[in-house]
């Protein structure tokens, strides 16, 4: 592992899983919970003659950041696409449990500032969804994900990091939407059904899946910015996030979870009327919506850098806020 | 089509030293890949487990942990390792890195 | 009977019994009644020059354009919708054609409207051409409109070749170099007509080829020069050139083609995908050989590798002080991965074979560095540099497929048939070279067999140098014991294995276990010991003597990382000037645009 003040500088885009989770908390406090000497290795994948791992592709544990505990979730996309299976599922959920345990205990002993003092989760995505190897404990995990995001309400802050070689695709790509803060960098993707599928599903005429500027400009950084499903775009580096995740422990709750972009009747509408747009403004590709939004040179924002794009880019208005 | 495994003991050479640290762990499984975990034992041989989905290779596996297992005097430790296709140059290359890492790491 | 025709601005004075029978009589722009007049008889290079008679092929020539003279509208233009038409009115069965392209550029719609022609009128061409990249440069085979192929490269076509060679649906001439080809047309593959592409042109046949000039000159010369005809796709026809690339009156017929020509970004690598060993093989690169020779001028061959030591010039180059030492001079695709070195100002020039996508407005700017035509754009030329990269270069580093126990190397399996290229000129001494360097000179001094061969006399050496990993992914070894190229051989019904790059002309492997001296080997012997030494865990490697490889070490004919004093824990993606194609693009300030496969933002 490189040194902790390395890291932080590293680019978040190649770090792999443990080194993003080393890094996002403050140095030498990552303490890993079910690590590669537990060996939480698939049962699944010697069957099917796959290579497995000691972490099952996602590394779990939990850090401090200033004074407050940080549970971490770091998903692993080199190891099958970062895609979750029952072991790294039932991590990931466990790290949601104690997190709200802990939240609890510490909600019971300081009544008057728990909202500053409780765990937070940080996410960081890296998965193109269930795995299909097992699939069904995969969309198992993915359920009680979805779960344990509304149990955590009110009580821990979950924050997504999305700025991985992989992005996050599939199932994955509700769940961090669905959490209450998205934090990308510019390399970052959401995404439901990933780009070669669908090039194989509707063809290369309606999504040419090599072409990566298109894939960026619908899925990106940027594109999630405008749309406002994230609201955060930071710089590729584990430092960058980390003071982002730093910056947004410090909100209260309350204004923290006006970043989410579901969980509401009002939000819910608001997501509905997106649908309307798209019917309406029949757009041929992102740069037509970016057009809509008020941007006037669409086709200069991928190549804008990040301080120029946060000053210029027209985001859309949210409706709630 | 079960995963491949190959386990071998190295007996140690004279003055062997064991890795500072109660495990290490180095690499991860990605295509081309693997990840190893190093952790202190009683006994002063190797044991040496590998999980791969590549079988036909046992003898290029052994070579190349008795080169390493020699060069860096190791003794009283086990190594785990789970690959996923690495070249030998890989191999080599992690368990250099995971024996640095042991000797640099301070783990719980 | 003489007839007196005008066409193009020609006079041509035509004996019409002579030719070979078109019922027609011919009329100057005349329109034909039919739609496609089929194109009869035989090619006139079957017709025997009789003494008294030494103008068959020009005449062969007026006939053909008087046929083809009721497509042409305005000046030169054929309107696309009479492609076919013109290919079968103008092309005989027999001919010798060439369709451009290469690594690079295709002439694309052509070849699509070649391959559409009716082989009962069109049958039995022999191509003669660069490449064998695009589908409907087979098909032709398939149907059966050509039969015999001459080339120089293959590489996405490669397995099908292979079928169809094995298949007997191509007879194969010869497999090539591009030099070699290029050369040929000038002796016994002389086009009859040439089909090649052009971003623009004006009604009189001038063109425009820009930045993607490549082996435009060199067909056109030899076509037209031997009374052939050359007919020219382009992506826009304007009243007024850039430049002119292309003299109008070597043209006879210029199609607008429905669709811009295809270029293939070949040389683009991105740096996200160097990995840790690259960066190892790069360094010992750079220390064991630019740096130990002073290698100024120099060819990078396509790959990961070379990419690789391209973005650590600014880096560990400039850390190793080999700033305006090494890596001055470049005969050189312009790589983007170049660019960081460029802006560092490490390179006073690099001439193209050819354009890469993407470049233009960086290279624009940078006229100082490479060859620019008037109007500011790139002017690439495939002959040239060729020429330029087999004489005027003191080294060639590349990789390669498989390397053998000799050093012989290729880059063909036992299923493919991927051709030569251009690598085998670079990769190889030049031996009529007579210019020194002291790159050259030092090569040739520690040359372990010049005793035996040229006794005292003082004589240099070109570098050729391998980069090779042991093993690629899968566990493919890359040093072997046997080439597949010899079961091709056999397969295919080839004279001799597909060699890419000869043993006596490698001067140095370098691989993940160290360098190997070849060239300081005193015999054959030695040679294996050394290429043994550093062959790590393959079949080869695993015979190496190890008292052997400890005294080639001694010598200086195998030096290991810790050898050459290299700390391989900084080997890692750290090192590279860029890290990936944004970084490329901010390295230029914007100037370079990289194809939209190639951005990830």
């Amino acid at each position: 592992m490189k040194a902790w003040e390395e890291l932080i500088s590293s680019s978040f885009y190649e770090a792999t899983a443990r080194q993003r989770a080393h890094g996002l908390v403050d140095a030498g406090t990552f303490n890993e919970l079910g690590g590669p000497n537990k060996r939480l290795k698939s049962p699944h994948l010697p069957e099917l003659g796959e290579a497995v791992s000691f972490d099952d592709g996602v590394v779990t544990g939990v850090g401090r950041i200033g004074a407050r505990p940080v549970f971490v979730i770091s998903q692993e996309g080199r190891f099958i696409g970062g895609a979750v299976g029952e072991v790294g599922g039932a991590k990931t959920t466990a790290i949601f449990q104690m997190a709200l345990r802990l939240h609890d205990k510490i909600a019971k002993k300081y009544p008057e500032d728990a909202s500053l003092r409780a765990p937070a989760i940080i996410y960081s995505f890296e998965t193109g969804g269930v795995r299909l190897h097992e699939a069904n404990a995969g969309l198992l995990a993915h359920a009680e994900q979805m779960e344990l995001i509304q149990e955590c309400r009110g009580k821990v802050p979950v924050i997504s990091l999305i700025g991985s070689k992989v992005g996050c695709f599939g199932g994955m790509g509700f769940v961090s939407i669905s959490t209450d803060v998205v934090v990308m960098s510019e390399l970052g993707r959401i995404g439901l059904t990933g780009p070669e599928v669908i090039e194989q599903e509707m063809g290369k005429k309606e999504f040419d899946s090599s072409d990566r500027a298109l894939i960026y400009r619908t899925t990106g950084g940027k594109h999630k910015t405008i749309m406002r499903d994230c609201s955060f775009l930071v710089d590729d580096t584990i430092g960058a996030f980390r003071d982002q995740v730093k910056t947004l422990l410090n909100m209260p709750y309350e204004q923290l979870k006006k970043y989410r972009s579901i969980g509401s009747l009002k939000l819910v509408q608001e997501q509905l009327s997106l649908v309307a747009l798209a019917a309406v403004l029949q757009p041929k590709d992102s740069t037509d919506v970016w057009a809509h939004f008020g941007n006037d040179n669409p086709e200069g924002i991928p190549d804008m850098e990040l301080e120029e794009f946060c000053r210029k880019a027209k985001l859309r208005h949210r409706e709630v806020e | 089509m079960a995963l491949h495994e190959i386990s071998f003991l190295i007996e140690p050479q004279e003055g062997y030293e064991s890795i500072p640290v109660d495990w290490a762990h180095n690499g991860v499984v990605g295509s081309g890949d693997m990840e190893l975990l190093m952790q202190k034992t009683d006994s002063a041989a190797v044991q040496v487990n590998i999980v791969t989905p590549v079988a036909g290779y046992d003898a290029i596996w052994e070579k190349v942990l008795r080169k390493f297992v020699a060069e860096a005097r190791l003794g009283g430790v086990s190594i785990e390792i789970n690959d996923n296709n690495s070249t030998p140059y890989v191999v080599a290359t992690r368990l250099k890195q995971g024996l640095l890492e042991a000797k640099a790491g301070e783990r719980e | 009977m003489d007839y007196q025709v005008i066409l193009n601005g020609e006079t041509y004075n035509v004996a019409i019994e002579e030719i070979d029978a078109h019922e027609e009589p011919i009329k100057a722009a005349a329109p034909m009644p039919q739609a496609t007049a089929p194109a009869i008889g035989r090619s006139a290079e079957h017709i025997r020059q009789k003494p008294g008679k030494w103008n068959i092929l020009h005449q062969d020539r007026v006939q053909r354009m008087q046929a083809a003279a009721r497509l042409v509208q305005a000046g030169k233009i054929v309107d696309a919708d009479n492609t076919v038409a013109l290919i079968e009115t103008i092309i005989k069965p027999g001919d010798k054609v060439n369709v451009e392209g290469n690594n690079q550029k295709q002439a694309d719609f052509l070849s699509e409207c070649l391959s559409l022609v009716d082989p009962s009128k069109i049958h039995d061409l022999h191509i003669v051409q660069s490449s064998i990249a695009l589908k409907e440069h087979l098909d032709i085979f398939e149907k059966g409109i050509a039969k015999k192929l001459d080339f120089s490269f293959s590489g996405p076509q490669a397995d099908r070749l292979a079928r169809f060679i094995h298949e007997g649906k191509v007879e194969l001439g010869s497999i090539h170099t591009y030099m070699e080809l290029f050369g040929r047309y000038f002796i016994d593959l002389t086009p009859r007509v040439a089909l090649v592409a052009a971003y623009q042109a004006d009604k009189n046949g001038n063109l425009y080829t820009g930045f993607n000039t490549e082996d435009t000159p060199v067909i056109v010369e030899a076509t037209r020069f031997k009374q052939g005809i050359v007919v020219a796709q382009v992506n826009e026809i304007v009243d007024e050139l850039p430049r002119v690339d292309i003299p109008g009156d070597w043209v006879d017929f210029v199609v607008q083609s429905p669709r811009l020509f295809y270029v293939e970004p070949l040389f683009t690598r991105d740096p996200a995908l160097i990995s840790d060993a690259q960066v190892l093989r790069a360094m010992m690169a750079i220390k064991g050989i630019y740096a130990e020779y002073g290698i100024q001028r120099v060819n990078h061959g396509i790959g990961f590798d070379t990419a690789a030591i391209e973005l650590l010039l600014p880096t560990y180059g400039e850390e190793l002080g080999l700033k305006g030492k090494i890596c001055t001079h470049f005969a050189l695709n312009p790589h983007p991965t170049l660019i960081p070195a460029i802006e560092s100002g490490w390179v006073s020039s690099i001439h193209c074979f050819g354009g890469e996508l993407g470049m233009e407005e960086y290279i624009q700017n940078r006229p100082d560095i490479f060859f620019t035509g008037p109007d500011g754009t790139l002017r690439s030329n495939r002959a040239y540099g060729q020429m330029a990269g087999h004489y005027a270069l003191d080294m060639f580093i590349g990789g390669t497929l498989q390397i053998d126990r000799f050093g012989n190397s290729s880059t063909a399996t036992m299923d493919r048939i991927s051709g030569f290229g251009g690598a085998p000129n670079m990769g190889t001494d030049a031996g009529g070279r007579r210019h020194a360097s002291n790159a050259w000179l030092k090569c040739g001094d520690e040359y372990g067999m010049k005793a035996q061969l040229t006794g005292d006399m003082p004589r240099g050496k070109k570098l050729v140098v391998q980069l090779q990993e042991t093993f690629r992914e899968k566990m493919a070894p890359g040093i072997v014991d046997r080439l597949d190229a010899w079961d091709l051989a056999k397969k295919a019904g080839l004279p001799l294995p597909p060699v890419m790059i000869y043993g006596d002309d490698l001067t140095h492997l370098v691989t993940e276990e160290g360098i190997a001296y070849l060239h300081r080997c005193a015999d054959i012997e030695e040679r294996t010991a050394a290429i043994q030494a550093v062959a790590g865990y393959t079949d080869v490697g695993l015979e190496a003597n190890e008292s052997k490889t400890r005294e080639l070490r001694q010598r200086g004919l195998v030096r290991t990382p810790e050898d050459l004093k290299i700390d391989t824990s900084r080997a890692n993606r750290s090192m590279l000037a860029a890290r990936s194609v944004r970084d490329l693009v901010r390295w230029s300030g914007g100037l370079y645009h990289p194809p939209a496969r190639f951005k990830n933002w």
